[in-house]
């Protein structure tokens, strides 16, 4: 509990500051600031300027030729204007708000499941599950994709000859990405094979630490399995779960490779989540005005989410003093 | 400043000056030149035989100079195109995509070559419609490098196996595609034409067959005109076609239908000149397959005519960044010269840049050549990049092969979306 510890000598050491001289006070304010200042400085030249850039570049007519000159026309917020009001783009957000939550609701539902197997296994069995969740996470996105690929491929899909040789119907020729939702559905199995080897393994490492004592004494008492989860392992892993639930929406979200790769870089319409929308306008359209408009409403859309996860942790850290 | 420091300084100058006119296309012979030339070919494009010679006779010329082609994919150029000439060193020569050049010409990322036009062989005999489109308000921006365009490449054994002979109008090659789904239909992968859903190239022959056309223009305003009664009837029949004879990926692109072809379970493609040698590659294909190959330009709905094609074709810009005019001109001018057009039609097999050499075309090319004797372009507007790179014409061919739109919906759409761009 030491961020608690040092949290209340800060509230008791308080009015001693205040009776200091003004100018030792000021030293002792000024440290902590001074302090961050280094890292503050790196992310304000990392991530502010690029976003400060972006939010200008939003409110431009951007194009080619504005992009070779290095020099955009202010338009104000026509731009934002032209999206919200454009039907593809709003089509764009809600399936992209759709998938996302498809997908963080399956891959931390399988992950949970799986972090709650390995931690019941026999240690070589352990080992050896550990071991194919990091291979997973080792594989660089766009050869996984690729492989995905020529699994789920039209032509010479393995998917397809399997499922038929099985006899699960007649496959050949089977088309996975003329119907959308079944497109979706194998982008799904990606992106949330993808997803549960960081979530599995922080949540197995999130679940050693639940006493076992506290376990035991549920059980002694009488609670069955799903009672001492939700009763037991849950508050404690809580904060745990919360923030891989934000990580896990932004990656969600923010989903781009593996539609891009799969569909041949020339994704259809009914593909556009809305980091592929955002390319598209941008790098392809030479749209780059709108294209950033896009990524604007993108990124307020998430700021959404984070503020939900920030106010939970400021929660969990009062209840933690308290 | 002592008569001697002065004597200095000005001896430095004329250095300086005698320096910068090196690079200056009136001493190209000088041979001491140095630096790195960049080239972006296209994947395909020239065969490596061609880049070695035409490397080999500009190191004969200017040894220190070294020449650096990269083999660039047409599936993302466009975006590594902007992001090159964004930056300040892009590539001093490209080749670029017939249809793709007025975008850059009219960004002011190429060179206006125009008073050069005469140091260029053949450039009095250069294939007008690639001319046109290296022309932006007049000046010239690129200059030709070569041409082609689809007709059908089709298995003469499988023909015979059928008893049907080249079709002499659309009716007919439904016809003659039924016949061949009657023979070889049982095998469920057998195509007697294959047509990829977003097959834009192979679709755009039967709109202009009909009389129909992508876009019109008047003054300066653009106007879709895909949905337009003729457009639509080049698009009912290209369906009933595809829906009767093929059986390839209906939200597919063309990318791998050579590959599926020397597969050996397909009678038809719509293809280039050059897809013959992708067909037939040891590697990736199957070279028995050549004896078996034959070729005719699409039929017409009028018996006995041939439908109008599309006339791809790229041609070789340098950079207006460029930071070595005068020998990317030389390479350039060595590529599309005589000596170098002759192998690319020998050993490519496509249509040169120039009409003294297409009757160097025999075989199978010559069929290609004859094709394109009755050509089409696309709206030749900076933005008609931006409608290719956006799909709206392979999303609406989806559409409708799919069958999720009708054939008005879905050309309607796709037509608001062009007028929307060409005009943007």
């Amino acid at each position: 509990m030491g961020v608690a510890g040092d949290a209340r000598a800060r509230v008791s050491s308080g009015p001693h500051l205040e009776a200091g001289p003004w100018r030792q006070t000021f030293a002792r304010r000024a440290l902590p600031y001074a302090l961050i200042a280094p890292a503050l400085l790196v992310i304000v030249a990392v991530l502010g300027y690029p976003l400060v850039n972006l939010v200008w570049i939003s409110t431009q007519k951007y194009g080619f030729r504005e992009l070779i000159q290095h020099q955009g026309v202010f338009i104000g917020l026509q731009n934002f204007a032209t999206i919200l009001t454009d039907p593809q783009f709003l089509y764009v957000i809600r399936i992209s708000l759709i998938f996302t939550a498809v997908n963080v609701g399956l891959s931390m539902l399988l992950a949970t499941l799986i972090a709650l197997l390995l931690e019941r296994v026999s240690r070589p069995v352990r080992i050896l599950l550990s071991a194919g969740l990091v291979f997973v996470w080792a594989t660089p996105v766009i050869p996984a994709v690729n492989l995905w690929q020529w699994m789920f491929d039209y032509e010479f899909g393995v998917v397809n000859w399997l499922l038929t040789r099985i006899g699960a119907g007649d496959y050949i020729h089977h088309n996975w990405f003329e119907n959308p939702v079944q497109g979706f559905a194998v982008i799904t199995i990606i992106v949330v094979w993808g997803a549960i080897p960081f979530l599995a393994l922080t949540l197995y490492a999130g679940l050693t630490q639940v006493p076992r004592e506290l376990v035991e004494a549920a059980q002694i008492d009488g609670a069955r399995p799903w009672q001492v989860f939700t009763n037991v392992t849950l508050p404690i892993v809580r904060p745990l779960f919360i923030i891989l639930f934000s990580l896990s929406t932004i990656w969600d979200f923010g989903v781009f490779n593996q539609v891009w790769v799969l569909l041949n870089q020339r994704p259809n319409k009914d593909y556009f989540l809305i980091a592929v929308y955002s390319f598209q306008e941008s790098f392809r359209v030479s749209k780059y005005g709108l294209g950033a408009a896009s990524a604007v409403v993108m990124v307020a859309i998430l700021a959404v989410v984070s503020i939900f996860y920030i106010r939970e942790t400021i929660r969990l850290t009062n209840e933690e003093l308290r | 400043m002592n008569p001697r420091k002065l004597l200095f300084t000005v001896a430095t100058a004329f250095a300086l000056v005698a320096a910068a006119c090196g690079g200056s296309p009136s001493s190209n012979n000088t041979g001491n030149e140095t630096g790195t030339l960049t080239v972006w070919l296209m994947n395909g494009s020239a065969p490596q035989s061609v880049i070695d010679g035409v490397n080999t006779d500009f190191k004969a010329k200017h040894p220190n100079v070294t020449v650096n082609v990269e083999i660039q994919q047409w599936s993302d150029v466009t975006t590594k195109l902007d992001t090159a000439f964004t930056g300040s060193t892009p590539p001093d020569v490209m080749e670029l995509g017939n249809t793709l050049v007025a975008k850059y010409a009219a960004a002011g990322a190429l060179q206006d070559i125009s008073s050069k036009k005469g140091s260029f062989q053949n450039s009095g005999t250069w294939l007008q419609s690639l001319t046109d489109s290296c022309t932006y308000q007049s000046k010239l921006y690129c200059i030709p490098y070569y041409a082609g365009s689809r007709a059908i490449i089709y298995r003469t054994d499988l023909f015979a196996g059928a008893g049907v002979q080249v079709p002499t109008s659309m009716d007919d090659l439904m016809t003659v595609g039924q016949k061949l789904m009657a023979k070889y239909g049982s095998d469920s992968r057998f195509s007697a034409l294959y047509f990829p859903g977003k097959y834009w190239y192979a679709a755009a022959p039967f709109v202009w067959d009909f009389g129909g056309d992508i876009a019109t223009q008047s003054g300066s305003k653009w106007q879709g005109s895909i949905n337009s009664d003729k457009s639509q009837q080049g698009l009912t029949q290209l369906k009933t076609l595809v829906s009767a004879l093929s059986r390839a990926d209906k939200t597919g692109d063309e990318a791998k239908q050579d590959q599926a072809f020397a597969q050996g379970h397909i009678a038809m493609i719509i293809a280039n000149g050059w897809e013959v040698g992708v067909i037939t590659d040891p590697k990736s294909g199957d070279p028995s397959l050549l004896p078996k190959l034959g070729a005719f330009p699409i039929p017409s709905h009028n018996p006995g005519q041939t439908a109008p094609v599309f006339l791809g074709g790229s041609d070789l810009g340098i950079s207006a960044k460029s930071q070595h005019q005068a020998l990317a001109q030389e390479w350039v001018g060595l590529l599309g010269g005589t000596k170098f057009q002759t192998q690319m039609v020998t050993a490519g097999g496509v249509i040169p840049n120039t009409t003294t050499l297409t009757s160097l075309s025999s075989g199978l090319p010559a069929i290609f050549a004859s094709a394109a004797k009755t050509s089409r372009f696309t709206p030749n507007s900076p933005n008609w990049a931006s409608v290719e790179s956006a799909n709206v014409l392979q999303d609406m061919l989806v559409s409708i092969f799919t069958g999720k739109s009708t054939i008005p919906a879905a050309t309607s759409t796709a037509s608001d979306k062009i007028t929307q761009i060409l005009n943007g």
